[in-house]
């Protein structure tokens, strides 16, 4: 791994800085924060306009909700289904438990193709495995094809975005990036512009590099079918040319049937880019003689995805199908843009994903990266309870750390002890409560809030003011009326 | 690949599977629980066929999508009118297109096993479709004979497609209800070739065709039962 670490150090979440500290980089870089709030602003608008002129929107997610339940609740089944169809057609099926099986796997069928070069539609389950590096390690060059990734590798940038994953980078950046490493002095920062010189730069590789990786947005268990869904056309070039083409997809990726893309295929652009479709979706079944790639390898990777699959109150997570649709409705994410997420998977899905795919073990600090206003469970289209699993998320955290000995003196655990036994006693509670009222006035200042706490409350009052406490409890208050009333 | 490859990709198998099977229900009646799943959204859109064909060339022309229209009877002279309009002279064709579609006076190779340059070196390629869909101006292939391999319709500049009123359907669920059996390979195209990538400025033609032509026929009171 030890190779890997330094070209994807910031999204890789063993490595990343908990999420407060990496914001931090973004909020004090206002052209960043401008970017990114422009595309958002634009994907949200085209988003809800659509969404709005769809009239069984709520049956549409309805459905797509209960199909990708159903798909999980009975993964085992689906996925032998699939492997046994996608085989029959033609393809060959392998399994990867983790990462390192399955660049290995890829690794393997690149050596028997011979291939020193790759071209890769894009894919975010490869940047999960962290693919580019380990190939380049390896003398193998993987050449992007979305105009996104293709800008995010040749400026040795990094996804900020599932959908569109060079947001953050404006016209100006992208064209220093072109010109200096297509070599093309006189580029305009014109966006046809620069998409011209992408098609330019891509179409021999398209017609000359015999080997391809895609990612998978559906895997049909009826037939074996694999979809992708792109708008530039890329995605064609990489599925129809070359010879040999490896798909890696996670096993949450399943649907049972073809037709249940009647409902996915509604519900994905709309929520994804904000169009009633996006211009291509492929979709192909093994080896088709005579069209298309004659050697067909399809990669199913684990990857911490059975873990997530476990536990009934997390499985939703599976049900994702990355349109991105959360992230772009997330005040969070609106300021802090995808690189303090530490991960390939930003935003709100990311915040509950990425901790799971790295079993609790690493990006603790995501599950707090949310004001859980419910923003992102409201456009979701297949209905995940982000904020319900990042509660659950925050209370796993939470009972990892009260058990380690370093935070047995950490104010808020220690705090939360004494408060856990004073609620225990009325007597106990009433007398904090009366010498609480005593040592709020030391903070308390004259207009009657309270400014700035001491200790860990300063995390508090920070950025809030605190209303200072009242003369009297309701008790208090209650128990005096009585007497009066006698 | 090795033994031993084999041997270790046989062990992840099973451990994911394993592991898989663990995490869920045992699969008592998944073909019952399927058929329950609830699909109260819209199959049938309400639009009567006139409206139908209007909504697919408004969303078609949305996309920059050219469309004219044509009666069966005058179909060849539309297409021969669309290829000249086009300034283009050489055109790629799949094998099965009808031959008074292919037009005289310009360069035609039929694909019987062109190669990837030849396709290349074509300016435009006439196809026909197995569907349209309304709702999003989609046009959907299935790549048989008469619509062509895929990569006919991918390298050349300009895609002229013949779509009969008679295969237009409002919805996409209406779609897939006229697919008999699921298709082993399908395209679905809306709009030409696009991105957003830079400042979410959408761009026309990428990698894709940039231009996208259709062709309307009017064949209605035509059974459909296939295609073309």
């Amino acid at each position: 791994m030890s190779h890997t670490v330094e070209t994807h150090a910031i999204l890789d979440p063993t490595l990343a800085p908990p999420f407060p500290q990496a914001a931090l980089n973004v909020l004090r870089n206002p052209q960043l924060r401008k970017n990114v709030t422009h595309a958002i602003d634009v994907i949200q608008g085209k988003r809800a306009r659509l969404v709005a002129e769809k009239t069984d929107w709520q049956e549409l997610r309805t459905a797509a909700s209960a199909i990708r339940t159903h798909a999980l609740e009975n993964l085992g089944v689906y996925l032998e289904q699939f492997e046994a169809r996608c085989t029959a057609a033609g393809g060959h099926v392998h399994w990867a438990a983790d990462a390192s099986e399955a660049r290995q796997i890829i690794l393997d069928i690149l050596r028997q193709e011979n291939s020193s070069e790759v071209i890769k539609i894009k894919t975010m389950t490869s940047a999960e495995i962290q693919l580019n590096p380990f190939l380049e390690g390896q003398g193998i060059s993987a050449y992007e094809t979305d105009l996104a990734e293709i800008i995010l590798q040749l400026g040795d940038e990094e996804p900020s975005h599932i959908v569109v994953p060079a947001l953050h980078i404006n016209r100006s950046q992208v064209r220093e990036i072109f010109a200096r490493r297509m070599g093309l002095k006189n580029l305009s920062d014109n966006p046809q512009a620069l998409t011209a010189a992408a098609r330019t730069y891509l179409r021999q590789k398209f017609l000359t590099i015999p080997t391809a990786i895609s990612g998978a947005n559906f895997l049909i268990a009826e037939t074996g079918a694999v979809s992708v869904v792109e708008s530039e056309g890329n995605g064609r070039m990489c599925l129809t040319l070359p010879r040999t083409m490896i798909t890696l997809a996670g096993i949450e990726k399943v649907l049972p049937r073809f037709d249940d893309l009647e409902v996915m295929l509604q519900v994905l652009a709309r929520s994804a880019t904000g169009e009633r479709m996006n211009p291509y979706t492929s979709l192909w079944t093994g080896v088709t003689p005579g069209d298309g790639p004659q050697n067909f390898h399809v990669i199913l990777l684990d990857n911490g995805r059975s873990s997530i699959l476990s536990i009934p109150r997390q499985r939703q997570t599976l049900k994702c199908i990355r349109c991105a649709a959360c992230m772009n409705a997330c005040p969070v994410y609106r300021q802090t843009g995808g690189h303090a997420y530490g991960s390939v998977y930003p935003g709100p899905i990311g915040a509950i994903l990425t901790p799971q795919l790295q079993q609790m073990q690493h990006a603790q600090s995501l599950p707090y990266a949310s004001s859980l206003c419910g923003a992102c469970y409201e456009v979701c289209p297949v209905k995940i309870n982000i904020p319900e699993v990042l509660l659950e998320l925050r209370s796993q955290v939470v009972n990892q750390e009260r058990k380690q000995a370093v935070r047995f003196f950490d104010p808020m655990y220690l705090g939360l002890r004494i408060a856990n036994l004073l609620f225990l006693r009325a007597w106990l509670f009433h007398t904090a409560q009366r010498l609480g009222r005593i040592g709020a006035r030391l903070v308390t200042s004259k207009d009657g809030w309270i400014h700035s706490l001491p200790s860990v409350g300063g995390k508090w009052t920070q950025t809030r003011d605190l209303r200072g406490l009242p003369p009297q409890t309701f008790h208090e208050w209650w128990a005096a009326r009585g007497k009066e009333a006698k | 690949m090795s033994t031993q490859g084999q041997a270790g990709q046989h062990s992840s198998r099973e451990r994911i599977l394993d592991r898989v099977r663990a995490a869920t229900q045992p699969p008592a009646a998944v073909a019952s629980d399927y058929a329950a799943l609830p699909r109260n959204y819209i199959r049938k859109g309400a639009l009567g066929a006139e409206g139908k064909l209007n909504l697919l060339i408004e969303r078609l022309r949305e996309y920059d999508a050219e469309v004219v229209e044509s009666s069966p009877e005058g179909l060849p002279a539309a297409i021969a009118a669309q290829l000249t309009a086009s300034g283009k002279r050489s055109f790629v064709a799949p094998p099965g297109l009808p031959a008074d579609w292919i037009a005289p006076g310009f360069d035609w190779k039929i694909d019987r096993g062109l190669t990837t340059a030849e396709i290349e070196q074509a300016e435009g390629v006439v196809t026909a479709a197995f569907c349209g869909v309304a709702d999003s101006g989609t046009i959907v292939l299935h790549h048989s004979l008469t619509e062509g391999r895929r990569v006919l319709t991918l390298l050349p500049d300009w895609h002229l497609c013949i779509l009969r009123a008679s295969q237009v359907v409002q919805t996409l669920p209406e779609y897939f209800d006229r697919c008999q059996q699921p298709p082993a390979l399908v395209t679905w195209i809306s709009g030409p070739s696009a991105t957003a990538d830079i400042e979410m400025t959408r761009i026309k033609g990428v990698h894709g065709p940039r231009f996208l032509h259709v062709i309307l026929v009017r064949d209605q009171g035509v059974t459909v039962t296939g295609i073309v």
